[in-house]
């Protein structure tokens, strides 16, 4: 055999570079790791990127972002409707916790929603321009209202200002591009 | 008639059908010994498998008829110590089939090739059993004249199987590779410069033209392109590389010629057989060379200085071990990617 | 020129299926009789649907120009026979099962008469830019299956440097021979339109591309190249040799990757089909108002090639080449690797479709109960863009998008190559559309996602902006909130806000009421 490998140097080198390669491969393989090292986002902002940014206030907070802040403090993940089991999913793999289903408490899961102005009955009062969350609404005093479909998250907070009630939610058409030729 | 590409049960027969000239080199030499551990580890392990694909609520013949249990059974059967008793082949199929492969999710989910995860646990937990073979008297001492496959033979060989402690005639004996030829050429060579016939049994032959069978029977399944090149050839050639690195004739420690490890041992058939399995390699061409290259090591370096008589599960299953991170790291470069040429950018357009 | 090596046309992988084009060159180009109707999508392209220009009841003649394509990339239709308009927006299946797409509905009227055309005879004379537009008032579209109009590919490298012309003659997809028929029988309409797409982009080089067993066309294709600069490019006869991209690489040695477009590296490339049809708009003025179509199957007892005007309907086709309908089962357009089934045979025939097939039990059975993917890795061998697809299959399955994101599933073209070799008969590419369609919609989702978060940033800001100018002001002139923005700042009601509501109204009628 080679006389090398009996010198304790060699041993010691060969033990090194071992221990390096294996700590470079468990720290690139790992994502968690490499999300923390990376530092670019905080836990806070990884949540609010998987939350769908409807801005309902289903899940008890004022908005996304409140409720990512909240799960980061130990919320449930389970309080997004709109988000549905895609959100949930993701969450839990992020948090490592278990997937389930939306807290029926907070609203159903459904398709996603639009919200539709029955403009021969509108008034021109801006209080749903004022409650929308993303200035979906288009209008001004005493002037026609519309809801800017590709603005709206269906978040159904402009229906319950409307003091003439003519504001519908309804299920928001899916376009061509997302059939899928799978089946 | 429409061109069908092949199926899985198809590719497994085909493999099947490659070892065929080597076991019967085997027999021709050592005995049914090897036959017996073949069909009882088949048997076992269509018993073990059905039983398994029930448990798990699986339509048991249609995943039967894919023959990858053959495959399976097949190599751990000839990976077994001829003589060896029932329970013995029984246990080890046992495991390799209802533990390496059906609890990690059956067909196509293992990480580590089952043969050989059954083969380890038998050697672990029965060293002494594992590294003694025994043959029929008349394979131990060929001058006798009397044959491997005389009804005399054929019932010793089955008096091993369902011996329970005492061990009845015949001897116990080590691989050839342990044997005393360590530091001597090819007995096939030997033979024929002796004038000996290399199928006499006289000759010493058996062993290396076994290995030399699995070789032209892995060729058989590369030419009809079943496997690919990648795999055997970074294996042998490593082997091959470094024996000849760390061989010295006549040197205080023998580590055997090359010839020796390539041919003497069961090098062949871990190469073409055992490291091909598709389920448990690494996939991409690159990474089934590097694959390769760290069994082939691994088989050199444990037969020579570790403890165990040959290396081919250890080795195997390491490389197993490493499959996965070599997937990762590993991969080819896609067609588009990495060496195209640049958007020109126009004036004005484009 | 020519040239005799056969260059391999593929780097990585490829298979050679059966290529079932036999039974429908047995036989010449057959020219087809009228059909009683012809409907005419108006969306030709993924862009805006083209505008009618004419009106129910109107009387049209042959090459009438009937809608007019918008947008930058429209394409316009014209009519393919002479008749009576009698729809303009009728609603007829779309190749999306439950879906419809609105066409024009014309009734012929058997007579066939035509528009008298005028083209250019010495391209010569005349610039790049009247022969675009040329091409663009003929509504000459892509005919190897994408349908990108072409006018608007040709304007889009008029100021560039073209490096290379390819036409596309490798039609390497089993059942479609439109393209080899109409090089064996057409070869002269072929160059000569590739003569011209050469003046209108100034290419230094032009070669056509065709697969190397195509005998009969190549021996066509040599006779008409006899007094031409053009050369030809013989590639290995492999499927998918046909793709933009591998087709590239063989001819000219340049790879470019999914995102990049033939026109970066300065060529361009357009079907063997195309460059006909840009003959026929260009020299012969005839707009684009036929395609040949390959019909094929075993249910059909004549298979053909058929110069099929657009609007067809597809059974009209089938009922000429004697479908056998008890043995048939389906009808797919394309070929069997990459083709579409059809929810019905009414459909018609477009300007990209280039083949039909009516499928039986015998040719197309039942496909097999799927097995565990065993890794044997020949799915590898056979991808032409060296993916992995046991891998993304794996991470398809599992729904981990990122990693087979990074696996290169984007650069997968969905050819079948692999699905097509697997020995466990597992449909890979069905797996990586839905993989890569849940990837677009997640995309998607998460641009929208963001853009909402910015809108509501902004609004969160503006109340701010508003709340403390308001604070200011009150702090300012030292007056008390007023009664609607204390209300603005309470807990919302209805019924409050209704009540609020009424006695603005009936403040206001008590005003009139005191004014009159």
């Amino acid at each position: 055999m080679l006389p090398i490998v009996d010198n304790w140097y060699f041993q010691l080198g060969v033990l090194l570079l071992l221990t390096g390669v294996i700590a470079w491969l468990l720290f690139t393989a790992n994502t968690t790791i490499q999300h923390y090292w990376r530092g670019s986002a905080s836990l806070v902002d990884l949540i609010n990127l998987e939350l769908p940014q409807t801005q309902c206030g289903q899940c008890g907070h004022a908005g996304c972002l409140p409720y990512a802040r909240a799960i980061s403090q130990g919320e449930a993940i389970n309080k997004c409707p709109p988000g549905g089991i895609t959100t949930i999913h993701r969450l839990a793999r992020l948090l490592n916790e278990v997937d389930q289903t939306v807290d029926p408490a907070h609203g159903r899961p459904a398709s996603p929603k639009l919200a539709f102005i029955r403009e021969a009955e509108c008034i021109g009062c801006t209080k749903c321009i004022q409650a929308c969350p993303v200035d979906a609404i288009l209008g001004a005093p005493k002037l026609m209202h519309t809801v800017i479909a590709r603005e709206c998250t269906g978040c159904d907070l402009c229906v319950a200002p409307c003091p003439v009630d003519c504001i519908d939610i309804i299920d928001a058409p899916t376009p061509v591009a997302y059939w899928s030729q799978a089946c | 008639m429409q061109f069908q590409p092949r199926s899985t049960s198809q590719v497994m027969l085909m493999v099947v059908l490659a070892t065929i000239p080597a076991i019967a080199i085997n027999t021709w030499f050592f005995g049914i010994g090897t036959l017996l551990n073949i069909f009882l580890a088949i048997a076992v392990g269509m018993a073990v498998e059905a039983s398994s694909l029930s448990i798990r609520k699986l339509p048991v013949a249609e995943n039967l008829r894919d023959n990858s249990l053959l495959v399976s059974a097949l190599l751990l059967g000839i990976a077994m110590p001829p003589g060896s008793p029932w329970w013995l082949t029984t246990l080890g199929v046992l495991f390799a089939i209802g533990i390496g492969k059906h609890a990690f999710g059956g067909l196509g989910q293992n990480i580590f090739n089952p043969a050989m995860a059954g083969y380890l646990f038998l050697l672990l937990a029965f060293p002494l059993r594992m590294t003694a073979w025994h043959l029929p008297e008349a394979a131990i001492d060929p001058a006798a004249g009397i044959s491997p496959l005389s009804l005399g033979s054929l019932g010793q060989s089955l008096r091993f199987l369902y011996a329970g402690e005492s061990v009845v005639d015949g001897m116990a004996m080590a691989t050839p590779l342990i044997e005393s030829k360590l530091a001597s050429q090819s007995a096939v060579l030997e033979a024929i410069d002796t004038d000996l016939n290399i199928f006499a049994r006289t000759a010493e032959t058996g062993w290396e033209l076994t290995n030399w069978a699995y070789l032209f029977g892995g060729l058989f399944l590369l030419f009809i392109g079943i496997i690919s090149w990648h795999i055997p050839v970074a294996v042998i050639a490593t082997v091959l590389l470094t024996s000849l690195l760390f061989y010295s004739p006549g040197g205080a420690s023998v580590v055997g010629t090359p010839y020796l490890h390539l041919f003497g041992s069961a090098t062949m058939i871990g190469a073409f057989f055992i490291a091909t399995d598709p389920v448990t390699a690494a996939t991409s061409k690159p990474a089934r060379i590097l694959y390769g290259i760290i069994i082939g090591v691994c088989i050199y370096a444990i037969r020579v200085w570790g403890s165990y008589l040959d290396s081919i599960a250890i080795a195997v299953l390491f490389g197993n071990f490493c499959a996965p991170i070599l997937d990762h790291y590993v991969r080819p470069r896609i067609f588009g990617r990495g060496r195209t040429r640049a958007t020109h950018s126009a004036s004005g357009s484009g | 020129m020519l040239s005799h090596r056969v260059r391999r046309s593929l780097k990585f992988g490829g298979i050679t299926p059966p290529s079932n084009k036999a039974a429908t060159l047995r036989s010449r180009i057959m020219p087809m009789p009228l059909p009683a109707r012809l409907l005419l999508p108006l969306q030709q392209y993924r862009e805006q649907p083209a505008q009618p220009c004419v009106n129910v009841g109107d009387r049209v003649l042959k090459y009438q120009l009937i809608a007019r394509g918008t947008g930058a990339s429209g394409l316009n239709l014209h009519a393919p026979s002479s008749g009576t308009i009698t729809a303009i927006d009728l609603e007829v299946d779309f190749f999306i099962k439950g879906r419809t797409q609105t066409a024009i509905e014309l009734q012929t009227d058997g007579e066939d008469s035509a528009l008298p055309l005028s083209g250019m005879e010495e391209i010569e004379a005349f610039e790049a830019e009247q022969i675009i537009t040329c091409v663009e008032e003929a509504g000459v579209c892509g005919m190897g299956g994408a349908g990108f109009p072409s006018a608007t590919k040709l304007r889009a490298c008029l100021n560039q440097e073209m490096e290379y012309l390819l036409i596309n003659a490798a039609e390497c997809e089993p059942y479609i021979s439109c393209d080899e028929a109409l090089l064996r029988e057409r070869a002269s309409t072929v160059v000569r339109g590739a003569e011209v797409i050469q003046r209108a982009c100034q290419a230094r080089q032009v070669k056509i591309v065709i697969e190397s067993d195509k005998a009969d066309a190549i021996a066509a294709l040599r006779e008409a190249l006899q007094a031409s600069t053009i050369t030809l490019c013989l590639v290995s006869p492999r499927y998918p040799a046909g793709e933009e991209r591998q087709l590239l690489r063989a001819a000219t040695g340049i790879e470019i990757s999914r995102e990049q477009l033939p026109t970066d590296v300065n060529c361009l490339v357009f079907n063997a089909g195309t460059a006909a049809a840009i003959y026929a708009a260009v020299i012969e003025g005839r707009p684009c108002i036929s395609r040949i179509v390959s019909l094929s199957g075993a249910p059909l007892q004549t298979p053909k090639n058929f110069e099929a005007l657009i609007g067809t309907p597809i059974s009209h086709l089938l009922a000429l080449c004697g479908i056998d309908e008890r043995v048939h089962v389906d009808t797919f357009i394309g070929g069997s690797m990459m083709g579409m089934y059809l929810p019905a045979t009414s459909l018609p025939i477009c300007k990209t479709t280039n083949s039909v097939v009516a499928t039986d039990n015998v040719q197309f059975p039942l496909p097999d109960n799927e097995l565990a993917c065993i890794r044997c890795g020949y799915c590898a061998d056979a991808c032409p863009e060296n993916l992995l697809p046991q891998q993304l299959l794996q991470f398809s399955r599992s729904r981990a998008f990122e990693q087979a994101t990074d696996h290169g599933l984007d650069d997968c073209i969905e050819c079948g190559a692999c699905a097509y070799v697997c020995p466990s008969k597992i449909p890979l590419v069905h797996y990586y559309r839905a993989a890569k369609e849940e990837i677009a919609a997640e995309t998607a989702n998460k641009r929208q996602g963001e853009q909402r978060k910015q809108r509501f940033q902004y609004w969160q800001y503006r109340r701010k902006l508003q709340q403390e100018a308001r604070q200011q002001e009150r702090a300012d002139t030292g007056k008390t909130a007023s009664l609607a923005e204390t209300n603005a700042e309470e807990p919302f009601s209805r019924e409050k806000a209704r009540a609020d509501i009424a006695a603005a109204v009936a403040r206001v009628k008590q005003k009139r009421e005191k004014k009159d």
